[in-house]
């Protein structure tokens, strides 16, 4: 019972008062609580914020593809062509380095993919480059990998240890070679697992603003960088507010639809 | 095992559960001496779980009274009656070894740590399992487990143990063994034993009496035999043993009552209250091992021509199945050697006969 | 296991580059703490304690590791507790509103945390209450006490569905029910998720980054740092919380897989 309470009080109470407060205005750096939708209008009037919308859309989407399909290979390995133990310990370790240090991870991205950092220093002895990766859309998806990849392998990987091994020598002994059997049957038994990973791909890349900031030479801005900008440097926060709320409204629609269609059409 | 008739142990006065919409129990009313070994015995579904955990307090009676020792215990919460179980799964604690298990009860009772570790122990020598005190649980195998259980339970000395199904899990050959030192430490106790199970020969192997139970309601309470030999409705003729039944009008009522059945006119000599009238419809029942069968009629009373059909062996015992002449099913057990002695083939007329006081009427033909 | 072929091993490649693309950066960060050279690029210089030195006689980096550790600890005692009352409450009660009640308390990781950042310090600004340590410990056990519950949860559903019934039978009330057998049994799952839930908070840096103001965490600090010049400092002190972080993560890991009858936290 305390578990709603606190969250009621701490997690959707505030972000009513983030709607709320999209609608307030801001005179002489302070805010003035009142009912006008000029923020709304305003912000969805900028170039910029359309722009930025579009572009993290697209970041996200392009993002949760090269995830989804970088992860595959790597949890089908671990889920047919490994034993239980060397599974269990690939799990473990991949389950380690989600809950820490991105930053640090993401910091040293930056040495490596620099003009003068390690990869090319390396591409240098052998005559190539130098390759310019950061503050490039490179560097960005580079910054989401990181995020995003161990978990959507774990993800994928509990799917697909899940799936009947039967049904896959069935579909062997039908003649379906190894390479057909993966689409026809492993994919569509694990859908849910791959679905689930991508929406959490998508989730999290959508939000991100370290990877783009750092990364991705933080120009052109995606959403999260703009929320940031607009409250740091410009006090704005009911603008920001606007460009937050609607961040949620669009990844409510993506994960609700895609639920739905993952629970579609169960074989 | 005295008992005593003026107060019950246990009562329950009319009770019903109802989980909803279905009746689980409907309407019991049955009574438990002191001292007794009473096993409660049906199909899955028939409500002996449910009449168990009602006793025990897990479960709340929709109607009627549960009395135990003369007092009402509706309304008396689980903790505070004194009514151990030994579960089917056992349910041990895992994160506590052999002696601190046995020792819970006793512990929520307030009992010193040092009385406790010793009536413990003592319960542990008792059941023969001293020398596992400080191992962890999952180190016992099955039926040492199950001897914790019985420690547990029994630390905190009740006037009264349930059983519910706990030998369903073993291998056949432990639950014999358990079997024997269930009885034994029942008699040695001298406690009330109420034990829940859907297997006929544990049921009759242990008890004083047998409730039987069907859908929920009472079918019949006796001893072993007394159910075995005279089962009061259709649901029990059927459910235990081997018992053939041929349902018929009665033609005459004097001293034997005479029946006509598809299947012929045979004649039972009936010692129950119940008085017959001529045009009653019942239920003739006779238990497979009392029919004796030879390839040439005899011509007695209770004589019938029948075609052979198979033979099922269970050890010594043989179960003949054959057909009567309306087509029915009908079932005799003999020795071994008699049946080879026959020489019988498929398809042989055989002729099966048995005593009128042998045979039993139902009144209940339902 | 599907029959082993020839070119099994390109998949095993695969997967090693994977792990490697995941460890790699966390490897270099630590060698190159202790490296010589201001700029982290090759050939290395030699070896060198100096970039600790610098990072922790920086009163600024130790405050924040002061206000690390307390949020954490205070985070994980909290987050815990509840994730382990929600748990509980899923395990036993069936109850009109569950999957609503189930929903709310599952939901928060998938806000982004720019956002729960902003929308917690709008707030808390508000009450004036921002930039300050409980505002961290507050927002950070909105974002833990699901993983916490997750944890408990599966613990949960290995018990004998007997275990309760059976206590409460041999004499312990409701209440002495839960301190002497439901929190001994998933005190591996409590443990498991006190550490998890510490480690989740140690590392979080976007709310703690809005809503801190004064009260720095060492990740807000060493976004600062990234946000100035390329900064060899962040290297010692990343590597430090790294480091405390894993520690924690594996401790969490180890105590549950030992503890209970399922091996890792995802259950295999």
């Amino acid at each position: 019972m305390p578990i709603v309470v606190w969250q009621l009080v701490f997690f959707v109470f505030p972000l009513l008062f983030l709607l709320l407060m999209s609608f307030w205005l801001v005179k002489n750096y302070r805010m003035v609580p009142g009912f006008d939708s000029v923020n709304w209008i305003k912000m969805y009037g900028k170039g910029y914020f359309w722009d930025g919308y579009w572009r993290t859309l697209g970041y996200a989407g392009i993002t949760t593809v090269i995830t989804s399909v970088l992860a595959f290979p790597c949890a089908f390995t671990l889920a047919f062509k490994v034993s239980p133990t060397v599974r269990r310990w690939a799990m473990f370790f991949l389950i380690v380095p989600f809950f820490t240090s991105y930053l640090v991870r993401i910091f040293s991205w930056q040495i490596f993919l620099n003009d003068n950092g390690i990869i090319n220093v390396l591409l240098g002895l052998v005559g190539l480059g130098p390759f310019s990766m950061l503050n490039t859309f490179f560097g960005t998806v580079v910054g989401y990998l990181t995020l995003c990849l161990p978990l959507a392998v774990v993800l994928q990987l509990i799917s697909l240890s899940n799936v009947d091994r039967r049904l896959i020598e069935a579909a062997h002994n039908l003649g379906c070679g190894s390479f057909r059997t993966v689409f026809a049957v492993i994919i569509p038994l694990a859908k849910i697992g791959i679905i689930v990973a991508a929406v959490f791909c998508f989730i999290l890349s959508f939000g991100d603003f370290v990877s783009p900031y750092y990364l991705g030479g933080s120009k052109p801005p995606t959403l999260s960088i703009l929320i940031i900008d607009t409250t740091k440097s410009g006090q704005q926060w009911p603008r920001a507010a606007v460009v937050a709320i609607t961040m949620i409204v669009t990844l409510f629609t993506i994960m609700f639809t895609a639920i739905a269609l993952a629970y579609r059409r169960r074989s | 095992m005295p008992t005593n008739p003026a107060q019950p142990l246990v009562l329950f006065d009319h009770v019903t559960k109802r989980f909803g919409l279905t009746t689980a129990v409907d309407s019991i009313s049955l009574e438990i001496f002191e001292g007794e070994f009473l096993s409660i015995m049906g199909p899955s579904g028939c409500g002996k779980t449910t009449t168990l955990r009602m006793l025990a307090g897990l479960e709340e009676p929709s109607e009627g009274d549960i009395q135990l020792a003369g007092e009402r215990i509706n309304n008396v919460t689980v903790s505070e009656r004194d009514t151990p179980m030994v579960w089917q799964s056992l349910a041990l604690f895992p994160f506590l070894n052999v002696i601190k298990n046995v020792e819970f009860g006793l512990k929520m009772r307030g009992v010193s740590a040092t009385e406790r570790r010793q009536r413990a122990l003592d319960w542990l020598e008792r059941l023969e399992i001293a020398d596992f005190a400080d191992r962890e649980i999952s180190q016992l195998s099955g039926g040492q487990q199950q001897r914790v259980a019985l420690a547990r339970s029994l630390v905190t000395e009740p006037r009264i143990l349930l059983l519910d199904e706990p030998l369903s899990a073993l291998d056949a050959n432990l639950v014999v063994r358990m079997q024997g030192v269930l009885t034994k430490l029942q008699k040695e106790l001298g406690i009330t034993f109420v034990y829940v199970t859907h297997r006929q020969s544990e049921a009759f192997a242990m008890s004083d009496r047998v409730v039987i139970m069907n859908q929920g309601r009472i079918e019949q309470i006796d001893s072993a035999k007394g159910i075995y030999r005279n089962p009061a409705t259709r649901f029990v003729a059927e459910f235990v043993g081997a018992n053939n039944i041929l349902t018929g009008t009665v033609i005459a009522a004097d001293e034997l009552i005479e029946i006509e059945t598809p299947a012929g006119r045979f004649k039972c000599a009936e010692n129950s209250d119940h008085t017959w009238s001529i045009g009653d419809t019942t239920s003739l029942v006779i238990s497979a091992d009392l029919i004796r069968l030879s390839t040439s009629a005899v011509n007695e009373t209770n004589e019938m021509a029948c075609r052979f059909i198979s033979e099922e062996f269970v050890g010594s015992i043989v179960t003949v199945l054959a057909e009567t002449p309306d087509g029915a099913d009908f079932r005799i057990q003999l020795q071994q050697r008699e049946l080879s002695e026959l020489d019988l083939n498929v398809g042989a007329t055989i002729y099966v006969r048995w005593d009128s006081h042998d045979a039993h009427l139902l009144r209940d033909t339902t | 296991m599907i029959r082993a072929k020839a070119y099994d091993g390109l998949f095993y490649f695969y997967v090693a580059l994977v792990f490697v693309f995941v460890f790699l950066p966390i490897l270099t960060s630590f060698v190159f703490s202790f490296n010589s050279e201001r700029f982290p690029t090759i050939p290395l210089g030699h070896f060198t304690l100096h970039w600790y030195t610098l990072a922790f006689t920086d009163a600024d980096v130790w405050d924040a590791f002061r206000v690390s550790l307390i949020v954490s600890v205070s985070v994980a005692f909290i987050a815990t507790f509840l994730g382990f009352c929600t748990a509980y409450t899923d395990y036993r009660y069936n109850f009109f509103g569950k999957s609503a009640y189930l929903a709310l308390s599952l939901l928060p990781p998938t806000i982004p945390l720019v956002i729960m950042g902003l929308a917690m310090l709008a707030l808390l600004a508000r009450i004036g209450m921002s930039g300050k340590i409980i505002s961290i410990i507050v927002s950070h056990v909105v974002l833990c006490s699901p993983f916490a519950m997750a944890i408990v949860r599966m613990r949960l559903a290995q018990i004998d569905p007997n275990l309760e019934s059976a206590a409460w039978n041999l004499g312990a009330s409701q209440w002495r029910t839960m301190r002497e057998v439901i929190v001994p049994f998933c005190a591996p799952a409590l443990i498991s998720a006190f550490c998890l839930t510490a480690a989740v908070s140690f590392d979080e840096f976007a709310v703690a980054w809005f809503v801190s103001g004064l009260n720095k965490t060492v990740p807000v600090i060493i976004l600062e740092i990234l946000q100035g010049n390329t900064d060899p400092r962040i290297n010692a002190i990343g590597s430090v919380v790294f480091v405390t972080s894993i520690t924690l993560i594996i401790l969490a890991q180890i105590i549950y897989m030992r503890k209970s009858s399922r091996k890792t936290l995802t259950g295999f």
